[in-house]
This record gives C-alpha cells, structure tokens and sequence, in this order.
C-alpha cells in the first residue's frame, strides 16, 4: 500500500511569479517518479487479465505484439492496434484515462512534435490539404506523421502494459527463466533497489536545499551545487558498492546466483498465448490484404 | 536520446538487437577479468548512478536546464567495458520498469548510449589526458571526451533514424518510419548535441572529475586503455564495411557538385569553374575505381584503397618527421603505453 503522503501535492509558496525552484522541480520530478514505481507495483498486484499471466508469457507475447505492430503499415490497423492497448488495460483493470494520458503525452505528444515537419510540403510534397505556405500540410505527409504517431503510440502503450502489469520480480523471474544469466539478473535486481534508494537520497538533497534556500540562487550557484551533488553520490555509490560486497561475503556469498525460477504456465496462459499468435496473424494478413499500402 | 517503439523498422532494431548480444558477451567476460567477484554491486550501483544522474537538472543559460547521461564519466572511472555493462542495465530498466525508450529499439539506445558514447569518449580521454595527467588537463580532457562521446551517441541516433525512408518505403516513397532522410535526421540530431546537450554533458563531466580529483583522486586512476590501436583499427575496418551505405543516399552533397549537375541546376556552367574543374582528372571519380562495375564493391574497394593511402602517406611522415635519435621500440607517454 503507498502510504497517503506519496500522494499529498506541492503545497509549498511559490516564488514570486508563481514558478517553482530548481531544486524544488527536481525533488517533485524524483518523488513523482518514486511514486510512480510504487503506484506501478500496486497496481501489478492487483487483479486482472494481463496480472494474472506468466510473466515469461506476457513479456513474449507483449514482445511479439510490438514486432508485429513495427510490420503493420497501414493507419487503420494501427489505430485498432492502439485500440486493442486500451482494451486491453480496461481488462487488466489499469485506470484507462490514466493509461491513454501516459501514452499520449509521453509518445503522442513527441510522436506529434518528431513528425510535424514530415506532414508538411517542405519534407514531403504532394496534394496540398491546407496551405500554410512552405510549410503547407500535404495529403502524403499527413500520412506519413498520422502513421509515425499511431505506431509510436501503439509502442509506447505494449511498453506500458508490461510496465504495470507485471511486478518487477516476477519481470526478474521471467528473464531468469528465458536464460538470462543468473548474474545480470541479479545486477538488475540490485540496481533497481539502489536506484531507488539513491534517488530518495537525491530528492532528500534537493528538499534540504529548497528548505534552506531564501531565494532561487543564481544559474551559476545552482550549477556548482547540482554538479557537486552529483560527485556525492558517485563517491557515495563507489562506498555503497564496497560495503555491499563486504555485506554479501559476510553473508557467505560464493559467487554462485539462487536461482530465481519457480514458474509453472497455465492453462489460461496457454489461451493466451493460442490467442496471441491469432491475433498477431490476423493483423498481419488484414494489413496486407485489406488495407495495402 | 532514448528511441521508443516505432521509429525504427524491423530490419534496423532486429540488426541493433542482435548486434548487442556479442557485444554484452564481450563485455561480461571483460568485466570478470578485471572486476572480479566485486562485479555485482559495484555494475549495480554504476548503473544505478547511471540512471540516477539523468534525473538532475542541470542549470545552463537563463531559465533551461538540461541533463547528462554520465556514460563518459562512468567509463573514466569504471573502464569502457564496465560502462557498457551498467549503461545497458540503467536504459533496460529505463525501457522495462519507467517505461523510457522502446523494448524493441533496446539493441539501437544500447548501441548509441551505451556502447559507442563511452568507448568514443574513454578512449578520447586517454588520448587526451596521457598516461600522468595533471590536475587541469585531467579535467579538460574528460570535459572533451564527453563532449565528443554525446555528439558521437547522436550521430548515430541520427544515422539510424535518417536510414529508415532509405530501408522502408511504399511504392510512392512514402515512409514508414522515422521520415526524414540522412540529410536532414542527422544535422538535427548533431546540431542539438553540439549547441546544447554536448555542453551538459561536458560541464556535469569535467565538474564531477574535479571533486573527485580533489576528494579521492584514486577512483580516477588511469584504467588500462587495453591495445588502442586494435580498436581503431576495428573501428576503421566496421567504417570500411559500412561505406556502402554511401551508394544509398541520393543526390550529392551540398556544395560538391560536379560540373555536370551544375549546368543542370544552373543552366549554365561558370567559365572559371569549368576552366580549372578540368585541370586533373582523378583516377577514380566519385569512389568509382573504373576496373569493377558494380557500384557497391566499387565503393568498398575504394574505401580500402583510400584509407590504405591515408595510413601509408601517415605512416611515411611520421618516420620522416620522427628524430633520429628516438627509439621506435621504447614505449613513451600514451594511451598505449598503459
């Protein structure tokens, strides 16, 4: 359960001009971003469809749809694909406006940003729909950007999916089980543990800092304190290392990894993975036979 | 920097994808060699801080703030290979946990981030910094490599985006992912990091480097800049295999046209240009050695004639200009020499 002050807003006076210090910017970005991560693995704990598959399953399956979305060209079954993302986290009971906005803002918006030039006369010529000049909207260019954006989207909402339907070690079992060495498993599941304690540490700086701090500081001052926070935690990384490794040998560490693998596939994972593979086909044969491009 | 899902096509991020398999397994057993038992942790908490170190902003002019990506600093401390390693494990994590870069555009942020930005840069700053760098030029030197590592990781985000209307197209020569073409994908690219991010990332660098030159100076021991001259060597051949990709692009670039295309686009031929244009021929014009029709072999072959010339002519000056008294087989101060 995430405790209710994860979830309390900035309640600090804004400066004058209504903008929020650097510090206090950066501490909100790291705590939103921690929050994240425990909303996520909540939420994966929770019931639904896509939760309750093997996490090996969903990761090859969530894998095979993506390739087959980069094979898909035409624009209507990309946006069914992008359609079948939203349905999909309404059954994984993920709150859909919460997933549609993640999608859009973070690969539409960029999707839309990145593509823009490509609609217009200026990168691709053709029929004009609207004339704005050198930078008129094309006919082909409309295309072009409405197709970029739709597979960037579709993407970016698999992505998602296993983001925060899967528990990261359930993930961590998953990769063990498909052979990932024993060793980079257990390299990922010590960073992902010190990520978070090393940005809890950084956001603690930051807040220290805003609470101290009577004015924004100056861009150089500024500068000078991010840079030698930075150093502080390399050095404190390199310390943590060391006695991480002292820790594991007192702990009778061998160099041999446990193995993380108690997996067992049922029968639901075997529909799902019949179902799958139909789906991926179906979307295949109406991209090329239905809608050619 | 981080590609998601979309961009590229199927036979760039397959290609990428696999391309860092080898690359991870190289970089494992280099890592074993030289980290030892203490690998775990120690990957971990690099790549944590590798992570980490993207979420500080960084103050540069006005009211923008940008952020680093650390692999330069991360190679200078930890070496190249252990860079790769924790790099790959902060942009896997990025991709699976937070949901940053695409799960199959994996193997093309891993290239860009992780491989070619750290070793472009480590190997830069050996060069740079000599095997006893002093205090200032210990600073300028990760400060350059950095800068130079950034802008490299973006041309290659840029190369990989500018191939896509080349390799993936309809019929009509609409494109089907990234759309713009070299020409435009890679000046894009490049430019941002020159301007703004290569700076970022070359002040957070020589900045970190400097307190830790003060603090701790042991953590920027030189690390063993294992046979640089294979690596350059290996890098000159993959940039020999790749020429190819030459023929692809259309057209020709700005400024370089011949005295044909310029009497089509102008419609006239300046009488200067065309006086002293004609004063040599080359003996082989546009990379096209005359004895071998197919374009693509001929631009390979011209690639290895050139560069052979090149080391040739180098090598011949550097025994003519070395003094005589200098002992060809006696190791002096350099990147090799550690």
């Amino acid at each position: 359960m995430i405790p209710a002050l994860a979830h309390l807003g900035d309640s600090t006076p804004r400066r004058r001009g209504g903008a929020r210090s650097l510090a206090r910017r950066t501490a909100d970005a790291i705590g939103h971003a921690v929050a994240e991560v425990l909303e996520n693995d909540e939420l994966a704990s929770s019931a639904g469809l896509m939760q309750a598959l093997d996490p090996r399953v969903k990761l090859v399956s969530v894998l095979a749809f993506s390739v087959v979305a980069s094979f898909v060209h035409s624009v209507p079954m990309l946006l069914a694909l992008a359609v079948a993302t939203m349905a999909l986290a309404v059954a994984s009971n993920v709150p859909i406006a919460s997933f549609a906005g993640k999608v859009w803002t973070s690969a539409g918006f960029f999707g839309l940003l990145l593509s823009a030039p490509a609609a217009t006369e200026w990168i691709t010529p053709g029929q004009i729909l609207i004339s704005l000049g050198p930078l008129s909207i094309t006919a082909p260019g409309l295309l072009i950007a409405t197709r970029l954006i739709a597979r960037v989207a579709v993407g970016a909402g698999f992505g998602l999916l296993v983001v925060w339907t899967t528990r990261w070690t359930d993930l961590l079992r998953a990769l063990s089980a498909m052979g990932v060495p024993d060793l980079v498993v257990a390299t990922l599941a010590m960073t992902q543990k010190q990520i978070m304690s090393l940005l809890r540490t950084v956001e603690n700086m930051h807040l220290a800092r805003e609470s101290r701090m009577l004015t924004g500081g100056t861009v150089r001052q500024n500068r000078t304190w991010v840079i030698e926070r930075m150093a502080f935690v390399a050095l404190r990384s390199m310390k943590t290392a060391d006695d991480i490794y002292d820790a594991m040998l007192a702990r009778g560490f061998s160099g041999a990894m446990p193995s993380l693998v108690d997996l067992r596939a049922t029968a639901r994972d075997a529909a799902w993975t019949a179902a799958s593979i139909a789906a991926c086909a179906l979307a295949l044969v109406i991209d090329r036979m239905v809608f050619p491009v | 920097m981080h590609i998601p899902d979309g961009y590229l096509g199927p036979q760039t991020y397959a290609a990428l994808d696999a391309a860092i398999i080898p690359i991870w397994a190289i970089a494992g057993s280099r890592i074993k060699k030289t980290l030892k038992t203490k690998q775990v942790p120690l990957m971990a908490l690099a790549a944590a801080f590798s992570f980490v170190i993207m979420m500080f902003n960084v103050p540069v002019i006005g009211g923008s703030t940008g952020h680093a990506v650390g692999a330069v600093l991360i190679a200078i401390l930890l070496g190249p290979w252990a860079a790769c390693v924790s790099v790959s494990i902060a942009l896997v994590i990025q991709a699976l946990v937070f949901g940053d870069g695409g799960i199959t555009a994996i193997g093309a942020n891993v290239i860009n981030m992780a491989v070619i930005m750290p070793f472009v840069g480590f190997y830069l700053y050996r060069l740079v910094a000599g095997d006893r760098p002093g205090y200032g030029r210990r600073i300028a030197a990760s400060g350059i490599a950095a800068y130079v590592g950034i802008v490299a990781a973006s041309i290659a985000a840029g190369v990989e985006f500018g191939l896509q209307p080349l390799l993936a197209h309809t019929a009509s020569g609409q494109a089907l992912y990234a759309p713009y073409p070299l020409s435009v994908a890679v000046p894009a690219m490049a430019v941002e990091h020159l301007l703004f991010f290569g700076w970022v990332e070359a002040l957070v660098t020589m900045g970190i480097v400097a307190v830790l030159a003060r603090q701790d100076s042991a953590l920027l021991e030189m690390k063993p800049a294992a046979k640089p001259l294979r690596w350059l060597w290996a890098g000159l051949a993959g940039l020999i295999l790749l020429t190819p990709l030459g023929v692809l692009a259309q057209g020709t670039a700005w400024g370089e046209w011949g005295a044909a295309e310029l009497r089509a686009s102008l419609g006239y031929l300046p009488a200067g240009l065309g006086r002293i244009g004609s004063l040599w021929t080359s003996a082989m014009p546009d990379y096209a050695p005359p004895f071998i029709a197919d374009p693509l072999v001929g631009y390979l072959v011209a690639a290895v004639l050139g560069s052979t010339l090149v080391v040739g002519v180098t090598w011949l000056l550097g025994r003519l200009l070395a003094r005589p008294n200098e002992d060809p087989k006696q190791p002096g101060p350099g990147p090799g020499a550690a």
